[in-house]
């Protein structure tokens, strides 16, 4: 589903002591089947920005278009914008709240007119895609299960209402190795055939690099790059200026180059990566 | 375990040491805390769940030591054993030669061995930093002239000196959790224990806890116990301990924990990119050596040609 922000502005507290600009002049465009990642220090507006996707927060100035849906217009369909995009926050876990798994994944799809069967039907499909039995844990509490297993039951909640564009915030945060790639090999594989667009906010550039085809950067509530990561991770003006920091695999190719030995390859993920040096050394 | 020292400031090792006789606290051979085959279960009515079973560790003086394992693989529960927060069901946690079951000593337990948790958010108390900071020093009822002095040594140590009279929620994540760290060294601690406290940190901000703790370690002899899942924290350790089920499958040097593939995959752990790296090439029929950092593996591959 494509989307479209046009010069995007936000104050939190205006007019008060407290005035802060969050966002500041935001355009860009999400196109359906992109894999978008949203990277920037802590504060620089990353949260607030995908609030607007789903109108949790109000449009101050600005356009922004979800699919065929204008949110700048007097009657926006608050719930079909928001069946549209599903919003997983940060530590997801915590907002699970039924007392069943069943009843808790169930939530959305009720709320957004499903009947009983249907909401049961979408309950069974989502947990499959995470990866859970239904059987095995549709009647047990949330609380029970561990807190990789409890993120997976949060994002079944949200795939649940079908939504065709899915917000990550931050969505491997506290996991343990197993759990990141869990959750990253869900995401690619509700790209095939469930959910056609993906935007993930993340301050980890070695998930950036391999599962995004394209990133925005935002400083200080100004979007500084609209790229590929690839790109981004050359342009080192702009990962300096704002403290992020780069893939792993980038840092070795930039060693190596420093060392006389130049890959052919962008080098966003290891197997790439260990390609072009066999492909070097060997060749 | 009884304490054979009277003097509160005399603190021994007691009967537990092998040849019986008690060593001085000052003595640097002996270690800062002794784990010796703690078990803990968690009992909620009838349900019992393990926590750590059997574990026995110890951490030295200056000593940097990560603990890696998956989420619920009982590494926080082991934290809160080494400060006494919870008591062994079976084994014993000495600090210093005091027993953790000690309820009289508890406060001692605490001042020696300091913890930071994960949400910087949830560890504030006041909101100007500087009596964040004495909040510590305050219950241990340490003189008013003596607070300044460490409130002011606690904040250059982690380079938050000019932040003193701000307020706490101005402050970015990596900052807050430096000020939480400056809350606990305020106390004097001999070992800090940081549980996952760079998770919700950015780049940036784990960066500066990771420079923070080297830095008290290098500066300040001080002994740091990181849980963490970032395998790159994990490089700078002088000692990583992995635990799976409630156990410790796992000790020794970075390079000797992370050669050893078993416990790396039975523990659930993703090696750093750079001995990936490495070992895939090795695989591939290259005669090269085990890489653990970015550097290393650069030098390696060079070597090559």
């Amino acid at each position: 589903m494509r989307i479209e922000v046009k010069d995007l502005k936000y104050v939190y507290s205006p007019k008060s002591p407290f005035e802060k600009v969050a966002l500041d002049g935001i355009s860009f465009t999400v196109n359906s089947g992109d894999t978008l990642g949203i990277v920037g220090s802590t504060g620089s507006g990353k949260s607030t920005l995908c609030r607007h996707l789903n109108a949790l927060v109000k449009l101050q100035s600005g356009e922004i278009t979800v699919g065929d849906i204008r949110l700048n217009s007097k009657r926006v369909d608050l719930k079909q914008l928001r069946k549209n995009v599903g919003m997983l926050f940060q530590f997801p876990e915590y907002q699970l709240f039924a007392d069943t798994v069943k009843k808790d994944v169930e939530f959305g799809p009720l709320n957004f007119g499903f009947s009983q069967a249907e909401a049961e039907e979408a309950a069974k499909r989502a947990l499959e895609l995470v990866g859970l039995d239904f059987d095995e844990v549709a009647s047990k509490s949330p609380f029970e299960l561990s807190g990789g297993q409890m993120r997976r039951v949060a994002i079944a909640g949200v795939l649940a209402s079908r939504p065709s564009v899915l917000v990550l915030d931050e969505p491997t945060a506290g996991l343990d190795p197993v759990g990141k790639r869990e959750i990253l090999e869900l995401v690619t594989a509700l790209k095939s055939g469930v959910t056609d667009t993906v935007i993930i906010i993340s301050h980890n550039m070695d998930e950036i690099a391999e599962f995004c085809n394209r990133v925005i950067v935002l400083d200080d509530g100004k979007l500084i790059a609209d790229t590929t990561p690839d790109e981004l991770f050359n342009r080192s003006d702009i990962v300096d200026r704002t403290e992020l920091d780069y893939p792993h695999t980038v840092k070795i190719k930039r060693l190596l180059a420093a060392k006389g030995v130049d890959l052919d390859t962008p080098a966003l993920n290891a197997k790439e990566l260990t390609s072009a040096i066999l492909r070097r050394v060997k060749g | 375990m009884s304490m054979q020292g009277k003097d509160p400031e005399n603190f021994t090792i007691g009967q537990n040491d092998a040849n019986g006789e008690t060593d001085c606290v000052t003595d640097v051979g002996t270690p800062l805390i002794k784990a010796d085959g703690v078990t803990y279960s968690y009992r909620n009515g009838e349900q019992v769940s393990r926590g750590v079973t059997d574990v026995s560790l110890s951490i030295n003086r200056g000593e940097f030591v990560v603990i890696l394992g998956r989420n619920g693989s009982g590494k926080s529960t082991l934290a809160k054993l080494l400060n006494g927060f919870l008591v062994p069901d079976e084994g014993i946690v000495t600090v210093r030669g005091i027993d953790t079951a000690d309820d009289d000593k508890i406060f001692e337990v605490r001042s020696v061995v300091g913890m930071v948790f994960q949400n910087p958010d949830n560890q504030m108390v006041a909101s100007v930093i500087e009596s964040d900071v004495a909040f510590g020093p305050e219950n241990l009822g340490v003189p008013r002239e003596e607070i300044e002095e460490r409130i002011t040594d606690a904040l250059e140590t982690v380079g938050m000196e000019k932040y003193r009279k701000g307020s706490p929620n101005k402050l970015s994540g990596g900052q807050k959790q430096r000020i939480a760290i400056a809350a606990i060294l305020a106390m004097r601690p001999e070992v800090v224990i940081l549980d996952e406290s760079t998770a919700m940190l950015d780049p940036k901000g784990r960066r500066e806890i990771m420079d923070t703790v080297l830095k008290l370690k290098r500066e300040k002899g001080m002994a740091v116990v990181l849980i963490t899942h970032y395998m790159d924290e994990a490089i700078a350790a002088d000692r990583i301990h992995i635990m799976n089920d409630g156990g410790i499958i796992a000790s020794g040097s970075p390079a000797e924990v992370f050669g050893n593939e078993d416990a790396v995959r039975r523990a659930g752990l993703e090696l750093p990119v750079a001995a990936k790296i490495s070992l895939d090439l090795k695989k591939a029929g290259l005669d090269i050596g085990f890489a653990l950092t970015d550097e290393e593996l650069a030098e390696e591959i060079c070597a090559l040609k």
